[in-house]
């Protein structure tokens, strides 16, 4: 039986909640959207893709784009202003392609066109960016900061601090504003929403734009962990995806708890099982929960509601 | 009025006529490049026809058919190059274990539907190529595995293209009959049922839970199959082929051509296989291309290729009904409120 290493598990948990967050932000995005329009949006893994290399192509001193290299570097919160005022019309445009068009024909026609543009966000980044990797700064010069005996990425911390606060302002957005009511109304009942007045269209619209931000926020906090790539919202949307099973489909508590719970899991599992199939822990609880509880930890509409 | 005339028999003329006219390619086609698609094509559309008795007929989502893919495709490579089996056992036996770990899936998913149902096949898919890829010993990881035989008959070997051809022509008409006899018998009504309506189906007398593992073991049967089908005809297998992308390529196929036909299913496949080779000259866009023709296509075509003929033929055809075997919505499940 090894020791049992308080300083190794510590900093186990802290990346695990970190990774956790961005599941859990990406996961809000997936139910936001389901709630609203019943459907799971199989591109949110662009929308944390894309607004990570608008970012790179502002934030680093050289970049190639179209196989032009350009310097376009600017100061890091021009960037951020930058690349939220861009997805916000990304968000708008998604809604206005992918999902308005086919709002009346049941979910899989919209499934496959979320597909379509997942497909062509990720080959356009290609296109436009090429297929090396690109590596964009943190918010912090230093990669870790030794605290006692812990040594730990501030990154991580920026990530646990920037998800909870976001939670706490979507919390006062929903409960405390007149546009998060008619957000909770038209995901609770669209005809009823639309009979007392709301205007379901543009609420549906806002949502998927909020969506999109998220998707940002959890790109531009978790890139510089990993590298800029075209394939990085892929995985890191089916985990958030099985996170928000495991939570509980369409419930908001659900998608956080899941996220932080998939993220801690998988970092523990990946040190102490196997690093081979880290990747796989997360789709192994999931299929245990839908198993054991389909409806999820804090799911109260049964499985067969799809 | 004589039997010939009857719809029916023209149907079946009409099919007949098609059989010989793709039968005669390898005739005419002499390029290796372009007969190695049309095996790859039929292949796909065997994987497809198969997702589509599950999603199509039944209403069941599935994202796991790359999985059984692979699962053919690897037990019919290990089969022949590790133990020498012949081809032809280790197809069979790639199909029977599809089916058998269809079977196995099939249970913890029966409480399941929709999105949900989507996403525990999609852990499993993820699952199987992880174990493709780690489980050296039998997969041989990444590296993949060589040297895969052809089939033969005596001593003919299927061992070119143009001839390899038949082998998957033969396979695919034979799934196309077992899909088409499903679909206009009883069993195929009970499926429909289910997917329009579960609980009415069950209110009736269908056996809801007896008919959903049959379509789950026949879809992962296809679809072993097929992987098998293409592991004789690359004669190289590497997990990255069984991702799941390669799953959602499947129902992006399924859908495009028309859900519940099995005509659209095969059209589907052949059109989506050819599409990125007839896009190939645009280079490194053609697969921004693909993705953007594939949204197109499902704004613009409600019911797929086949619904599309369908209107087509109404428009153009005397005498022909308006509408005659189209009434499938693409669309099984929920509509949003």
């Amino acid at each position: 039986m090894p020791q049992f290493d308080l300083v190794a598990n510590t900093q186990l948990l802290v990346s695990g909640l970190a990774i956790g967050s961005i599941y859990a932000l990406v996961a809000l995005g997936f139910v936001l959207i389901y709630n609203a329009v019943g459907v799971v949006n199989f591109a949110q893994g662009e929308f944390v893709m894309f607004p990570s290399y608008v970012a790179a192509t502002f934030l680093l001193p050289a970049v190639t784009v179209f196989g032009a290299v350009v310097h376009w570097q600017l100061p890091l919160v021009a960037v951020y202003l930058l690349v939220i005022v861009v997805m916000v019309g990304f968000g708008l445009l998604f809604n206005r392609i992918a999902y308005y068009p086919l709002r009346d024909r049941g979910w899989l026609p919209v499934v496959i066109s979320t597909i379509g543009v997942s497909i062509f966000l990720r080959n356009a980044a290609q296109l436009v960016w090429g297929s090396q990797p690109l590596v964009i700064p943190g918010l912090f010069p230093v990669d870790t900061v030794t605290v006692g005996p812990l040594h730990i990425r501030p990154q991580d911390l920026a990530i646990i601090g920037v998800t909870s606060l976001l939670i706490a302002f979507q919390y006062v957005l929903f409960e405390r504003t007149t546009l998060g009511k008619q957000m909770r109304a038209t995901a609770q009942d669209r005809a009823t929403a639309r009979l007392i007045g709301v205007r379901v269209g543009r609420i549906v619209a806002i949502t998927f734009v909020y969506s999109a931000l998220l998707g940002t926020i959890s790109g531009l906090l978790v890139a510089p962990l990993f590298t800029v790539t075209k394939e990085m919202g892929a995985l890191i949307a089916l985990k958030a995806f099985a996170a928000s099973i495991v939570g509980g489909f369409g419930s908001i508590p659900g998608a956080i708890v899941g996220g932080l719970a998939i993220g801690v899991v998988e970092t523990f599992g990946g040190f102490y099982i196997s690093s081979a199939y880290t990747d796989a822990i997360a789709f192994v609880i999931l299929i245990a929960v839908l198993l054991v509880k389909p409806s999820g930890l804090f799911g109260e509409r049964v499985a067969e509601k799809a | 009025m004589t039997a010939a005339n009857s719809p029916r028999a023209r149907g079946a003329l009409a099919v007949a006529l098609l059989v010989v006219v793709v039968a005669l390619v390898p005739a005419f086609v002499h390029s290796d490049y372009v007969l190695n698609l049309c095996g790859v094509a039929g292949i796909y559309a065997i994987a497809v026809m198969g997702l589509g008795i599950l999603l199509g007929f039944t209403g069941q989502m599935s994202l796991a058919q790359a999985a059984f893919f692979g699962i053919g495709a690897y037990t019919s490579g290990w089969f022949t190059v590790n133990l020498g089996w012949p081809v032809w056992p280790a197809m069979g036996l790639a199909v029977v274990l599809s089916a058998l770990v269809g079977l196995a899936v099939v249970y913890p998913c029966l409480r399941l539907s929709g999105h949900y149902l989507a996403l525990a096949t999609i852990g499993f898919g993820i699952i199987t190529q992880l174990v493709l890829i780690n489980w050296k010993s039998v997969t041989n990881g990444s590296d993949g595995m060589t040297g895969i035989p052809a089939p033969q008959i005596g001593s003919f070997a299927f061992d070119t293209y143009g001839r390899y051809y038949y082998v998957v022509l033969v396979a695919l008409l034979v799934c196309a009959y077992i899909a088409w006899r499903i679909k206009t018998t009883r069993v195929g009504r009970a499926l429909e049922a289910i997917r329009e309506n579960e609980i009415a189906a069950r209110a009736t007398g269908i056996d809801a839970t007896r008919y959903k593992i049959i379509a789950f073991v026949l879809a992962g049967a296809y679809a072993g199959l097929a992987g098998s089908l293409l592991a004789h005809d690359t004669k190289f297998l590497s997990p990255d082929s069984y991702s799941f992308d390669q799953s959602v390529v499947f129902l992006v196929m399924l859908v495009v051509g028309g859900s519940s036909s099995i005509g659209g299913a095969i059209l589907g496949a052949v059109l989506l296989t050819f599409l990125p080779e007839v896009l190939r000259p645009l280079k490194t866009s053609y697969i921004m291309v693909y993705g953007a023709a594939v949204v197109v296509m499902v704004i613009f075509m409600p019911r797929g290729l086949a619904g599309l003929l369908t209107v087509l033929r109404a428009r153009f055809v005397r005498g022909a009904p308006p509408g005659s075997g189209v009434a499938i919505p693409v669309a099984p499940g929920v509509e949003p409120a």
